[in-house]
């Protein structure tokens, strides 16, 4: 297990280099990623909710991170 | 092939001079200071909000001394630029570029962003996003740049 | 909560008064009228949730209000407050039998009886929790943006402080973002009636021989993330977390039934207790979980793809994958509707065990509870929001929740092969939220 999990990281780093260099949204193009709905939690006294049912029924929680997306703005 | 890249780079070059050197573009006109601050700002750009105040007071403080603001919109929806005047408003000129032609023109990396020209084109000072605490160092920049331009008597 | 009209002014007029006494709190004096108008509001959101499951289990009614504004330019605070009240019953560890079994109860006080062929549930639960937190978010030069936080959160017999800390850093223009999070927990574990001594076996009431005192532990998360714009339409997001718990990790409300293994039948308690044999369960101090999350999120013409897969590992060797969907109707400029699935499914911890043979060698851990089991879990939900005329949003949602699992190998023997030694799970959740508007 443990050597998969390397072998998954091991491609998410050139994974995360290649798409690094694949779009380049302009500052002002960002019209549709500055909608509400479109971040990356978009409600999250929802997520919090589900957050805590899920942790206390089943045995695995969390993972989803934060920053990113938006207006990009200043 | 050594024609194509030096043509490429002549381009380029060129592309460099038409921002920093040529007049200001026609989708600018009419043209009436003698200093313009040329402000890119879409309805859905939370600093820009906050801007427009500023604004408002930069144009009643320097509008007679000759300091044109020039704010270009970049909404794609013409809709929700009217919104966001209606809730902000406005006291100085608008121009509308919703494909975001004059934006790459100037090179914008922010929003919003904005350039201090003079009437020949020139990049005086430029700013990627708003913030009020660098409001002052703005407001030096123009009254720098308008007492530079002052006509000689 | 009963979301009358009155009380939404009443909160909205909380709004400055609450700003002024906060900016006090942090040794600045309140913002005057023309500050306050540059600087973003109150952004305030509330809920109120029904978590029901069937056959009597486990009803959590739960009250949320989440709070943010702007106190000096590009400066956050947050502060959020949870009260759930928990009633109904809870697995307690024990397999049905085809007598009645007689338990006592976690405090050692009472006990009570489970009919025969009935679930071992434990009635005695219920509880209040509270829960508090804390955050300022602030951005690092240009690019980069910070946040610390801090939480606390109280019920009768557990207690959890925790800090936490988040840098995320654009690149490429805003395109890409790393972020780096890291959250340290204690937990302050005090069971009502102390914590069973590991695989001691269940006693009479008032004898309390088989436990112990309070226990703590410690949590440290750790998480990685990328965040990456592929086009104007879409965003993803890839995150790497590790998480490292230190200390009491069991659940010293349940235990393990005892049986004989060829009759299935439970297996006599210790002398004098008037008990079937009952040892409490026993798990590993530690344990080291990782997790890989992928998120992806789609605008397809004014509507939203949310799409998410999460693989979660183990060292007590469950493995788990989860993968969610919603798709975001919206209808005009001011209304949606979001149908949502949620599919999950899990291994068995290693020492997960249904039931224990009388006569067989006692394992190093063992746990018959079933959130710990096999199990495959599915939601299916519905969520209705429309904004008001002032800017606020109401929203509305209704889910269903079901969890299937599978006994331990080998664990149907004798009368337990007729006996329902993994019940379904079946939950209702219901969720109704306002966000005030930002005038």
């Amino acid at each position: 297990m443990k050597l998969v999990m390397k072998g998954v990281v091991g491609l998410l780093v050139p994974a995360v280099v290649a798409l690094a260099g694949c779009a380049r949204v302009e500052p002002w193009d960002r019209d549709v990623l500055a909608r509400p709905d479109m971040q990356l939690v978009a409600d999250p006294i929802e997520a919090a909710a589900d957050e805590h049912i899920y942790f206390s029924k089943e045995a695995s929680s969390g993972g989803q991170g934060f920053g990113g997306g938006g207006c990009g703005c200043n | 092939m050594r024609l194509k890249v030096s043509l490429a780079i002549a381009l380029a070059l060129l592309c460099v001079a038409a921002v920093t050197r040529a007049a200001p573009p026609s989708a600018l006109q009419p043209v009436e200071g003698r200093v313009i601050w040329v402000d890119f700002w879409a309805s859905w750009c939370v600093p820009c909000r906050r801007s427009f105040p500023w604004l408002n007071a930069m144009h009643r403080k320097y509008g007679s001394d000759g300091l044109q603001i020039i704010a270009v919109n970049l909404d794609k929806d013409r809709a929700l630029a009217d919104a966001f005047l209606m809730e902000v408003p406005a006291e100085f000129a608008l121009r509308f570029d919703p494909a975001g032609a004059l934006a790459k023109q100037y090179g914008v990396q922010a929003m919003p962003s904005s350039f201090l020209i003079d009437l020949d084109g020139n990049v005086l000072a430029s700013h990627a996003g708003f913030r009020t605490a660098d409001t002052d160092g703005y407001e030096r920049a123009i009254t720098d740049a308008l007492s530079k331009s002052r006509p000689q008597r | 909560m009963q979301l009358k009209n009155r009380r939404n002014a009443a909160l909205r007029e909380i709004g400055a008064p609450l700003a002024a006494a906060t900016c006090a709190l942090l040794g600045q004096s309140a913002p005057d009228v023309v500050q306050a108008q540059e600087l973003m509001p109150w952004d305030i959101d509330t809920s109120m949730l029904i978590y029901s499951e069937s056959d009597g289990r486990v009803q959590d009614l739960s009250l949320n209000i989440w709070g943010r504004k702007e106190l000096r330019e590009d400066k956050y605070l947050g502060l959020t407050l949870a009260v759930d009240s928990l009633t109904g019953a809870s697995p307690s560890g024990a397999t049905p039998a085809n007598v009645v079994q007689t338990l006592t109860s976690p405090s050692g006080n009472s006990q009570y009886t489970v009919a025969p062929g009935a679930p071992a549930l434990d009635t005695s639960f219920h509880d209040t929790r509270t829960a508090l937190g804390a955050s300022w978010e602030m951005p690092v030069a240009r690019l980069g943006l910070l946040s610390v936080g801090a939480s606390v959160s109280d019920e009768f017999d557990y207690t959890s402080v925790g800090v936490n800390a988040r840098y995320a850093r654009d690149f490429n223009n805003r395109n890409t973002t790393v972020s780096f999070g890291l959250a340290l927990a204690n937990d302050a574990v005090s069971p009502v009636g102390g914590s069973p001594i590991p695989f001691a076996p269940m006693l009479g009431v008032g004898d309390v021989r088989n436990k112990a005192g309070d226990q703590s532990k410690d949590v440290t998360d750790f998480l990685i993330g990328l965040t990456q714009v592929l086009n104007r339409h879409t965003i993803i997001q890839l995150n790497y977390s590790l998480s490292q718990a230190d200390g009491y990790l069991t659940d010293p409300y349940k235990f393990l039934s005892v049986v004989d293994p060829v009759t299935g039948n439970p297996a006599a308690g210790p002398s004098g207790s008037g008990r079937f044999a009952y040892l409490f369960e026993s798990r590993p101090d530690t344990r080291d979980k990782q997790s890989i999350y992928a998120l992806l999120k789609r605008d397809f013409n004014g509507d939203v793809l949310e799409l998410s897969y999460r693989y979660m590992t183990d060292d007590w060797h469950i493995d788990s994958h989860t993968i969610e969907a919603r798709y975001r109707f919206n209808f005009g400029a001011n209304r949606y509707l979001q149908p949502h699935v949620r599919f999950y499914q899990q291994t068995a911890a290693d020492f997960y065990s249904t039931v224990l043979f009388a006569g067989a060698s006692l394992p190093q851990y063992a746990t018959a509870d079933h959130r710990l089991g096999e199990f495959d879990g599915l939601t299916l939900g519905l969520k209705y929001g429309q904004e008001t005329a002032r800017g606020s949003e109401w929203s509305a949602r209704i889910e269903y929740y079901t969890q299937s699992g599978n006994a331990s190998p080998g664990a149907a023997v004798g009368a337990l092969a007729n006996l329902d030694l993994y019940p379904d799970l079946n939950a209702l959740i219901a969720q109704f939220s306002y966000k005030f508007g930002k005038r």
